[in-house]
């Protein structure tokens, strides 16, 4: 896949005019990972998601992933409106029932039924008989077909079955095997007769042409499946459709009671039934949402792993990238000219709390990683020393401890872990966005060498490298 | 309640079957009944937060189309099936009219950004059977974009006879854009009564599907022939003593807007919009000559038994009297001169599978991917390599099938096909401009073309 490129030229995000490119992609770096195994730029397309826990989004309650699996990633308890799937709330009322000791007499009790704040639709619509408890306990939509289905399915199961152990068999045996075939014309009866059972002919509820004796054997064991039968009439429609209004309206207009017709909306939240009409409409339990944890594809390693608590939105670990690597930013951008050098200024950040070297490198002829840059640049010559991170030293204000030797002419501006500093732009397009792209290295501290690994007493410093597109806006032309 | 928790041996985890059809998507788990979710075909982009529909990358270049389609796939993984894309192995119910550009960006993405272990292409004609318990059908999808027709005789695809015309959702849909547009009012709250066509020039196709869904019906055959008739008449194209009576139509419906705006939707529209699926007016092809064509195209001795076995499938179907008018029509049809002479067999039956007829090729999938047979026909990411293209399913695990004559020889093979259509459907702009084969352009502004095949070694006529 070539790389695609991120940035549009109008109307472009502020941070996406700096882009680190990560294997196919180019994104800011807040948007990336650090893989400190590995030491690489992760974004979210070339690290694996994992579904890390499943909880409900109105109870905020967690649920186990195989209990998840049991109900269909939906909540026990919780249900949605079928109508405008808002959260349905339980209602309590009390009704008149007759005591048990005297039928004679009514007691009241406590009934709950399911409503909807926003739409009014209650479970009483649809004539759901309230419950006597708060939560659980209404009843579950079958599916009517669901015996059948699993019928077919036992079926077919035998039927591959069986073909995978002809295909064992007959391995040496010239065997043709066949699932769902397609002829450009149709089998011919060899073909038939041929055909293994991967192929449909095999699916048959006989198989009258089953050329090995031991084959028919084993085709009265199978389980017989009754094919569906066809039929010559199809129901008309109602006569009163040509006559009877239909009522869109919604609630409390003359149909309610019968019910108006859904939407295609409506009608998809229940696939099995798609009902026509709101008074099928049944609560829909509410689905789960999940927590993802992003593992990084080559080493394996978590790069992001949220906490359990569904309510909490922090992470036990979570390595992004603003915190490894460090960030440049713009800081100012001049008019640029077509062939005119202008001075753009730049900043570099450094998250890391080790001192660190930064060097830009230009990109070299025919660099395949410097896509579209379209102007020249002159980066600073020298290497630029970023403090470390010391996030007590922000409030001590501009007592410079070390002489950094900067070069005044390259450095406009240091503080803390921070500094500002100059790059000369030619643009060298008359038209269109200033471009520019240069290798950023810097030292780094790898900090996960294995624990009780002897041979290292200090952490090993490395250098890496990362490719950095910069977009300065349009160019004026001259 | 049935809920496979495995399958097979070695306590594999249940596969995921997905039907990506134009307009919607089927997503879920093999071994159940129906899908978990039923979602449009379309994703909202991270990058512009705009919703772009699937569709509109078929063609696009393979990079558009793979960052569109890990986004769509991750909502599915993430937001619907909840489960690791790593443990599972995937089934695609696709129609055979799929473009390769589309099912090989698909596989990759599965393959490389999603790193599922096996992907299986099963053709959601054939596995429409499996819902059945029979091996031998005519099966009709009348979906979104395309009806297809495609015969299958004891298990086998008889694919010279297949038979496709764009009719379906899209093609009502547009139709009733023109029609409300032509005679449609809209009364604002003021309570002035407006033409809809001054206020807007086109009618978004949420309301239009929704006004599909909500209000529209098939008549019956009897009932249009009669609409039709008084039609011809009031233009002076019959005898008005010859045409009878219009029948009184239906009532007519308010439709709210957004505001407090009301559309009136005449009572007429309500029945007419979907007579673009039946009405010949297009090469003399509708819905129900396609199944008489693909009958015909069929080797002689099979075409009674794919009369007998007509099963069909797609949300169209769901158009409250569809089904019946289809009978109708085919009865009808056969008496006419064109069919009388080669359609000598008894009836036409008909099959109702055991789901919904949009979530009939899925269940056909997800009974499939319940089986073993899964992973004996699915590829994995090594086949996937080998060359440029996923290989058609045909060819799979029968490479030598087709060479060994145990077939009459194979006129047309899959990749062939497409290739056809996809030329097809380009040169004509989906029924812009008439190409050699395609159908003239549609007076009434409907989008139906004429797919017809040429094919190398056969001709299909
Ligand atoms: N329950 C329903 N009632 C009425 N119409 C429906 C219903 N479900 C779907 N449809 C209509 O059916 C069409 C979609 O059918 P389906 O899901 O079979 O198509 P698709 O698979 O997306 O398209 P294709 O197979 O052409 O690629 C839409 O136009 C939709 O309006
Ligand atoms: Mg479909
Ligand atoms: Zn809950
Ligand atoms: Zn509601
Ligand atoms: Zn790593």
């Amino acid at each position: 896949m070539e790389s695609i490129q991120r940035v549009g030229a109008a109307g472009m995000l502020e941070n996406h005019r700096v882009l680190y490119k990560c294997k196919d992609y180019r994104l800011p770096l807040c948007e990336l990972y650090f893989c400190r195994h590995c030491l690489k730029l992760r974004s979210k397309d070339c690290v694996s998601h994992e579904v890390d826990s499943h909880y409900c989004p109105n109870c905020m309650e967690n649920m186990p992933s195989a209990e998840a699996k049991l109900k269909k990633n939906r909540c026990a308890n919780c249900f949605d409106c079928p109508s405008c799937k808002h959260t349905l709330s339980t209602r309590a009322t009390s009704v008149l029932v007759p005591s048990a000791d005297d039928p004679n007499k009514a007691v009241a009790k406590k009934a709950y039924y399911l409503a909807c704040a926003f739409c009014r639709w209650t479970s009483r619509d649809i004539g759901l008989k309230d419950q006597s408890v708060a939560s659980g306990g209404w009843e579950e939509q079958e599916n009517p077909n669901a015996q059948r289905i699993s019928e077919l399915v036992e079926y077919y199961k035998q039927v591959a079955q069986k073909e995978k152990s002809d295909r064992e068999r007959k391995k040496y045996a010239k065997s043709r095997i066949r699932l769902l075939g397609m002829s450009g014309k149709y089998a011919s009866q060899s073909a038939r007769r041929h055909a293994s059972l991967t192929s449909m002919q095999n699916l048959r509820i006989s198989a009258p042409d089953a050329d090995m004796s031991l084959l028919k054997e084993e085709e009265q064991k199978l389980v017989k499946i009754t094919p569906n039968m066809a039929v010559e009439e199809v129901e008309g429609l109602p006569e009163d459709i040509y006559t009877t209004p239909i009522n869109l309206a919604h609630k409390g207009s003359a149909q309610a009671s019968t019910g108006t017709v859904t939407s295609i909306a409506q009608r998809l939240s229940q696939p099995d039934e798609q009902p026509t009409l709101t008074n099928k409409l049944y609560p829909i339990h509410k689905h789960l949402l999940v927590k993802r944890s992003l593992r990084c594809k080559e080493c394996e390693h978590n790069l992001s792993k949220p906490e359990f608590n569904p309510a909490s939105i922090k992470f036990k670990i979570q390595l992004v990238a603003l915190h490894y690597v460090p960030e440049l930013r713009i800081l100012s951008i001049p008019n640029l000219y077509h062939l005119k050098e202008s001075v753009v200024l730049l900043s570099l950040i450094n998250p890391l709390e080790e001192m660190t070297n930064v060097t830009l490198l230009g990109c070299e002829e025919g660099d395949p990683e410097d896509i579209d840059s379209t102007a020249k640049i002159v980066l600073p010559s020298q290497e630029l020393i970023l403090s470390a991170r010391d996030d007590a030293a922000e409030y001590d204000e501009g007592d410079n401890v070390m002489d950094f030797k900067d070069d005044p002419e390259v450095v406009i501006f240091r503080k803390a872990n921070k500094i500002s500093f100059v790059v000369k732009v030619t643009p060298m397009k008359a038209v269109g966005d200033v471009k520019i792209a240069f290798k950023m290295k810097y030292n780094y501290k790898n900090i996960t060498t294995p624990l009780g690994s002897k041979e290292e007493k200090e952490t090993p410093m490395v250098v890496l490298e990362h490719h950095v597109d910069v977009n300065l806006g349009q160019v004026i032309p001259s | 309640m049935p809920l496979f928790e495995t399958i097979g041996l070695g306590g594999e985890k249940t596969a995921v079957v997905i039907d990506i059809g134009t307009s919607y998507t089927k997503l879920g788990f093999a071994g159940e009944c129906g899908p978990r979710a039923i979602i449009p075909s379309e994703v909202k982009r991270q990058q512009t937060g705009k919703v772009v529909r699937l569709e509109d990358y078929y063609n696009t270049n393979q990079d558009e189309l793979f960052a569109v389609l890990v986004e769509f796939l991750h909502q599915m993984y993430f937001r619907y099936l909840l489960i690791n894309p790593k443990d599972r192995r995937v089934l695609i119910a696709e129609s055979v009219l799929v473009p390769t550009n589309f099912r090989d960006t698909l596989a990759k993405v599965l393959f490389r950004h999603f790193e599922v272990p096996s992907v299986m292409f099963a053709p959601s004609h054939m596995l429409t059977l499996l819902t059945l318990g029979i091996n031998t059908a005519l099966v009709m999808d009348v979906g979104y974009a395309d009806t297809l027709v495609l015969p299958i005789y004891e298990g086998v695809a008889v694919l010279g006879a297949w038979q496709s015309l764009p009719l379906g959702g899209r093609a009502i849909h547009k139709r009733l854009e023109s029609l409300l547009l032509a005679e449609s009012t809209v009364a604002t709250e003021g309570g002035t009564e407006l033409p809809l066509s001054s206020i807007v020039g086109t009618v978004k196709e949420e309301i239009l599907e929704d006004i599909k869904v909500r209000t529209c019906f098939v008549c019956s055959m009897e009932r249009s022939r009669k609409v039709q008739d008084a039609a011809m008449a009031q233009l002076g194209l019959i005898d008005p003593s010859q045409a009878g009576q219009p029948p009184t139509p239906p009532p007519s419906v308010e439709f709210p807007l957004d505001g407090a705006k009301i559309l009136k939707i005449n009572g007429s529209i309500r029945e007419s919009a979907t007579e673009v699926l039946f009405e010949q007016d297009n090469e003399l092809q509708s819905v129900a000559t396609l199944i008489l064509d693909a009958i015909i195209k069929s080797p002689i001795d099979t075409r009674k038994e794919l009369a007998e076995n007509l099963v069909v499938t797609g949300g169209t179907a769901l158009l409250p009297g569809f089904l019946h008018r289809l009978m109708q029509e085919l009865n009808s049809l056969r008496q006419s001169p064109k069919y009388s002479s080669k359609l000598a067999f008894g009836s036409f039956k008909i099959h109702t599978p055991p789901a919904q007829p949009n979530c009939v090729p899925w269940l056909g999938g997800a009974i499939f991917a319940a089986t073993e047979a899964l992973a004996s026909h699915s590829f994995t990411k090594d086949i996937q390599y080998e060359g440029p293209h996923i290989p058609d399913w045909c060819s799979l695990n029968n490479k030598d099938f087709f060479t060994e004559g145990v077939v009459e020889k194979t006129p047309v093979s899959l990749p062939t096909l497409r290739k056809t259509l996809e030329a097809i459907k380009s040169s004509t702009g989906l029924g812009a401009k008439g190409g050699k084969e395609s159908g003239k352009e549609s007076g009434k502004g409907s989008a139906a073309t004429t797919v017809k095949l040429e094919t190398s070694g056969e001709s299909t006529t």
